[in-house]
């Protein structure tokens, strides 16, 4: 979308926003607390169309798309119903590519303050799993580089849980023999997220900042694998939230935090699906993904931090697994804060290996980036910000439509926000 | 007119009256600074076991002849919270003292205590302060259930006569020598092993600059850097 040309999907979404934070504070009875950004951003477009207008590039802004945009709008909101209940939702509005506004988590938290060392805590909804260091920011967003890496682009197109999550805490400070390492531990049960790993497969990895809301639809690029007969039940858009074969997905996670300098986070996710079950209505089949993600944060000073992340796994669909890959992906990102300054560098690399005999549908792709982005925080309000990022990727199905597997992408973006 | 002559009047009077307050307040205050020269203000020297100065160490005094000042009971107490931290880390305040908690950032927390001299939690809301009147004497430690890394003390002390060590260990009451004397001296500091237990003198005598040192009886834990930043919410 031009910011000059607001329609009537952005006009209601704005209406929408608005509404929802006038009557919050009546429906629940202690308090509201709201936090809302509003990014506008340039991007230097890849050379061909973005890969939910079904084109070959994996990038947010495809071609065409080299202008000014309203790029994220985002209210993220905290009712606190009791002493230990708050509910919590983020609404976000992205243009691309059809101005879409919903729900990337909403879900209520039970969170009590607790006389000892140890807190338990419960989140029921649907929300992201903690198991990334790399966004923390309003609305799951990163304050270090404006595309997230890889791995967080995946987990923030494909991953959302649908259920309920429990951890326990244990604080090291409040131990009878206090002690400087803490301790959380996570485990939840879900519905849905049954085709995740379906734009993995078909697209591979990507860069970038667009969350799927709720319900969300994504295009893929029709390869010349959707035309076999094999796939006829599989659909040319992925909804990678949905439920498909009626069975529940769980997750482990433990945290670890030693002196409030080290944080260590490991999880270990399986959506449990069954690849052989197929939804025909909506042309989706429940993928078999599981994999394992580590995390790990380190403040070498209060200023400087280096935050990294691994993530290995597996996902299949199909009765004997017609689809059937291995991916992996890795970061390091280096960040310092200088005054109102932040540059931030990360360099990555992420593979989807092709294990099935399915020849007619390559799935095969890798690639690496290496991003540099410097945010200026004018103001609590305003801020400012450029990314560069060299990103190369290959893509085995674009030779499919005749096109370069490898492609070797030099992008710039130029961001604005108001935050509030 | 008759309105005017009545206000005329006492301004006359009141020139005669001024020229004689100030002989009196002049008097008065030289006294008081002959006095003073005799007693002065109560200076304390925290340090600890090698005699290396203490910051950040809470000292006031008690005796049964000391009296309180109902102004000190009655003022403004604020513990705030900026940048995801309590300001002042620390807060004195004696017994019955009303504590108010503006919260400066432009989140919310969630403040909690379960000390024994006063267990509360309350939300905080940007300028929607709230305020507790500290009734019992002791040590409050304070949490905050959003950021768990937050931490602040108030103690609440019986008397109307205490201060905190600055960085050269030095804390300087406004209270005469003469008045101390007697009295008892307790001192409190975050790095005790038992935070519910201050320390305590019988205050016998001063130096000649009205000083007294006080050397702490045990070992200090040393607080740790801060590390927090705005993202360790995040968990």
């Amino acid at each position: 979308m031009s910011l000059t040309t607001m329609n009537r999907y952005q006009f209601t979404s704005v209406c929408w926003l608005s509404s929802l934070m006038l009557v919050a504070p009546v429906v629940f009875g202690q308090g509201a607390q709201h936090k809302g950004q509003i990014q506008v951003s340039w991007q230097s477009a890849s050379e061909y169309a973005s890969w939910y207008e079904r084109g070959a590039s994996v990038n947010r802004f495809g071609k065409g798309d080299e202008r000014l945009n309203l790029s994220r709008a985002v209210l993220e909101s905290r009712f606190d119903v009791s002493s230990s209940w708050s509910a919590h939702s983020v609404t976000q509005y992205v243009p691309d590519p059809d101005n879409k506004v919903g729900f990337t988590e909403l879900y209520a938290q039970y969170k009590p303050v607790t006389n000892g060392a140890y807190q338990p805590q419960v989140r029921v909804g649907g929300f992201y799993p903690k198991m990334s260091l790399e966004n923390p920011d309003i609305g799951w967003s990163s304050p270090y580089n404006y595309n997230f890496s890889a791995l967080n682009t995946w987990l923030a197109e494909e991953l959302r849980i649908f259920g309920v999550e429990a951890s326990l805490k244990r604080s090291g400070k409040r131990l009878a023999k206090p002690s400087e390492h803490n301790w959380q531990w996570f485990a939840g049960i879900y519905k849905g997220n049954d085709p995740t790993g379906a734009v993995l497969s078909w697209r591979g990895f990507s860069s970038h900042d667009r969350q799927s809301v709720f319900n969300e639809s994504l295009n893929l690029r029709p390869t010349a694998g959707f035309m076999s007969p094999q796939l006829q039940g599989q659909a040319w858009q992925i909804e990678p939230f949905t439920e498909i074969d009626g069975r529940f997905g769980y997750y482990v996670g433990a945290h670890w935090s030693y002196q409030n300098r080290h944080s260590l986070r490991a999880y270990w996710y399986d959506n449990n699906g069954d690849p052989a079950i197929v939804n025909y209505d909506t042309g989706q089949y429940a993928w078999d993904t599981k994999f394992w993600s580590l995390a790990y944060k380190f403040k070498i000073t209060r200023q400087t931090h280096v935050i990294a992340q691994a993530m290995s796994g597996n996902t299949a669909m199909g009765r004997a697994r017609g689809v059937d890959n291995d991916f992996d992906s890795q970061f390091v990102l280096l960040t310092h804060r200088w005054k109102q300054f932040r540059l931030s560098g990360r360099i990555e690399q992420f593979k989807v290996k092709d294990l099935d005999h399915w020849t007619f549908d390559p799935n095969e792709s890798d690639g690496g980036a290496i991003t540099a982005t410097l945010k200026w925080r004018i103001t609590d309000n305003w801020r400012l910000g450029a990314e560069f990022q060299y990103l190369e990727t290959k893509v085995a199905n674009r030779a499919d439509d005749n096109l370069p597997i490898r492609q070797i992408e030099q992008l710039w973006r130029f961001n604005g926000e108001y935050r509030f | 007119m008759q309105r005017q002559e009545q206000v005329k009047k006492p301004i006359k009077q009141n020139k005669t009256r001024r020229a004689w307050s100030a002989t009196a307040l002049i008097s008065v205050l030289t006294t008081l600074t002959m006095a003073s020269l005799a007693a002065q203000a109560v200076t304390v020297n925290v340090t600890d076991e090698r005699g290396e100065p203490v910051n950040g160490a809470v000292v006031w005094f008690e005796g049964a002849h000391l009296l309180k000042d109902t102004q000190t009971i009655q003022n403004d107490y604020k513990m705030g919270q900026r940048d995801r931290a309590f300001t002042p880390h620390i807060l004195v305040v004696p017994k019955g003292a009303q504590v108010s908690f503006p919260n400066y950032d432009s989140i919310l927390h969630h403040v909690y205590s379960f000390s024994a001299a006063q267990p509360f939690e309350f939300k905080l809301y940007r300028d929607k302060p709230q305020a507790l009147k500290f009734a019992n004497t002791g040590v409050v430690e304070l949490g905050c259930n959003i950021h768990d890394w937050m931490l602040g003390y108030i103690l609440v002390v019986d008397s109307t006569h205490f201060a905190i060590t600055d960085k050269n260990g030095v804390a300087a009451l406004d209270l005469e020598q003469s008045r101390v004397l007697g009295t008892t001296i307790h001192v409190w500091h975050e790095g005790f092993a038992n935070l519910d237990q201050p320390e305590s003198m019988k205050v016998t005598q001063l130096d000649e600059k009205a000083t007294l040192t006080y050397q702490l009886n045990q070992s200090l834990f040393k607080t740790k850097e801060d590390f927090s930043d705005e993202f360790d919410d995040y968990e």
